[in-house]
């Protein structure tokens, strides 16, 4: 239903995003509807120019001496859009520093918060080797977890698990959202199959290389049917690095 | 001394401003620096983050309070710039109202997300109801001095009461939620939230309405 009703839940909602008053849990919805929902971007848009102003009021700070260095670092050594832009062949998913810098922006504080949230999931029959937070790149909200899984033997699973609104966010029709993995060294991240919003799913790793530290996972969305290339060709819902417990 | 970049609102409902041509920020594209960060080019990133690190890192701190978290925030708000500048759209806004969008939502999701301890939560400051009510529309000192040149939006703001414009303003420069608020201005929760809601409406009217 659209009308004047929803018109005016849009405008509030915007007015108090941008503003700041909403809790981390509204302000999640929020970044979620956003990709979505047209007049709701739009209205966050007009309130960001027309506050702008106020951020005036803050007195500026001058910046550590190192900090640029520190940002160049985490952008080094080479543009990620450059190399995607480079060729079409080789993708930007290739670019390290796209996944060295997602992983490390915020990462250590959603993974702290996250495996927190996880103690209970953790006190199961199969401790796991290893522990992945996948965040949203832009909010880092923490919306997925992998565990790795010994299933006895060599025989390895992974299990991914979604947490809390950002793991359960239903994505747009005729897309779905396909989960990637890939370690140091390979020459492109290795698809794991189609997974759903909100539901948990264990895979076999049988095929693939034991599960390494600092290994990446992360789901993009994609076509219904996934990928047509076999390789990652849209946005990224959520990334995150193996962290060996 | 002037702070350039005061001069130049960035409200594209204004028709009346006139740019400062002796005022640098008038000339810094931002459109065009984000265009050649999406092409790889880091000199342009360097040179948003020359022209704006220290009122941005201002921003981030009045937010988070700590400041090396402060500088994180600065830090993952220009790896945000430069990964996703391929994803601002200037059919929605400014290139510069883009940048700082990112360093406040990265800072009010970390506050949010309980990276800052509040000392009061709005349990308790609700509990404040119960208790004899300030009458905050009398003796309501404005909390800001407004020295800054905020343009159209300093005309609308004048329209608000002292303490409605304190409430907006504890929120957008400070992040403080509404329970926050309350407790600094010892008003009632429920209190504070409507003269948020209504000061918004009145803003935006103010303003000359949002496009929906």
């Amino acid at each position: 239903m659209s009308g004047p009703e929803e018109t005016q839940e849009t405008q509030e909602l915007a007015s108090e995003y941008v503003l700041g008053t909403l809790s981390a849990a509204r302000r999640r919805e929020v970044e979620q509807r956003l990709p979505t929902d047209a007049a709701l971007r739009a209205a966050v848009s007009t309130w960001q120019e027309q506050l702008l102003p106020l951020a005036a009021l803050a007195e500026p700070v001058e910046p550590s001496t190192g900090l640029w260095r520190r940002i160049e670092l985490s952008i080094a050594p080479e543009p990620a859009s450059a190399v995607a832009r480079k060729s079409a062949a080789t993708g930007w998913w290739q670019s390290l520093n796209l996944w060295r810098g997602l992983a490390a922006s915020g990462f250590a504080a959603a993974a702290i918060m996250a495996a927190v949230l996880l103690r209970q999931e953790m006190a199961g029959p199969a401790a796991p080797g290893y522990l992945v937070v996948l965040v949203a790149p832009q909010s880092q909200a923490p919306g997925w977890v992998v565990q790795a899984v010994q299933a006895g033997g060599s025989q390895q699973q992974i299990k991914l698990v979604p947490l809390g609104e950002p793991g359960r966010a239903a994505v747009p029709a005729e897309k779905s959202l396909q989960f990637w993995t890939k370690a140091d060294g390979w020459t492109g991240p290795v698809s794991l199959g189609l997974v759903q919003p909100g539901q948990t799913v264990q895979i076999p790793l049988d095929k693939l290389p034991p599960l390494q530290a600092n290994q990446l996972f992360e789901l993009t969305l994609e076509p219904a049917n996934g990928s047509p290339t076999g390789r990652p060709t849209g946005p990224i819902q959520f990334i995150g690095r193996a962290v060996q417990l | 001394m002037r702070r350039g970049w005061l001069h130049q609102p960035t409200i594209r409902h204004t028709s009346t401003h006139v740019p400062n041509p002796a005022d640098s920020s008038n000339v810094f594209d931002y459109e065009r620096a984000l265009q050649a960060c999406a092409e790889g080019d880091r000199m342009a990133l360097q040179s948003i983050y020359q022209h704006e690190s220290r009122y941005l890192l201002g921003v981030a701190l009045r937010i988070v309070r700590q400041r090396q978290q402060a500088e994180d925030v600065v830090h993952d708000a220009f790896l945000n710039i430069w990964q996703q500048a391929s994803r601002f759209d200037a059919q929605l806004g400014s290139g510069r109202g883009w940048i700082y969008s990112v360093v406040r939502n990265l800072a009010l999701n970390a506050v949010r997300n309980g990276a800052r301890q509040v000392s009061v939560d709005e349990e308790t400051t609700a509990a404040l109801e119960n208790r004899q009510a300030v009458d905050a529309h009398t003796d309501v000192e404005d909390a800001f001095a407004m020295r800054a040149n905020l343009g159209q939006l300093n005309d609308c703001l004048a329209q608000l009461e002292p303490a409605r414009r304190n409430c907006i303003l504890y929120a957008y420069v400070d992040g403080c939620s509404h329970g926050e608020i309350a407790e600094r201005t010892q008003t009632p929760l429920g209190t504070v939230k409507a003269w948020i809601k209504r000061g918004m409406s009145s803003l935006r009217t103010c303003m000359g309405g949002l496009a929906v």
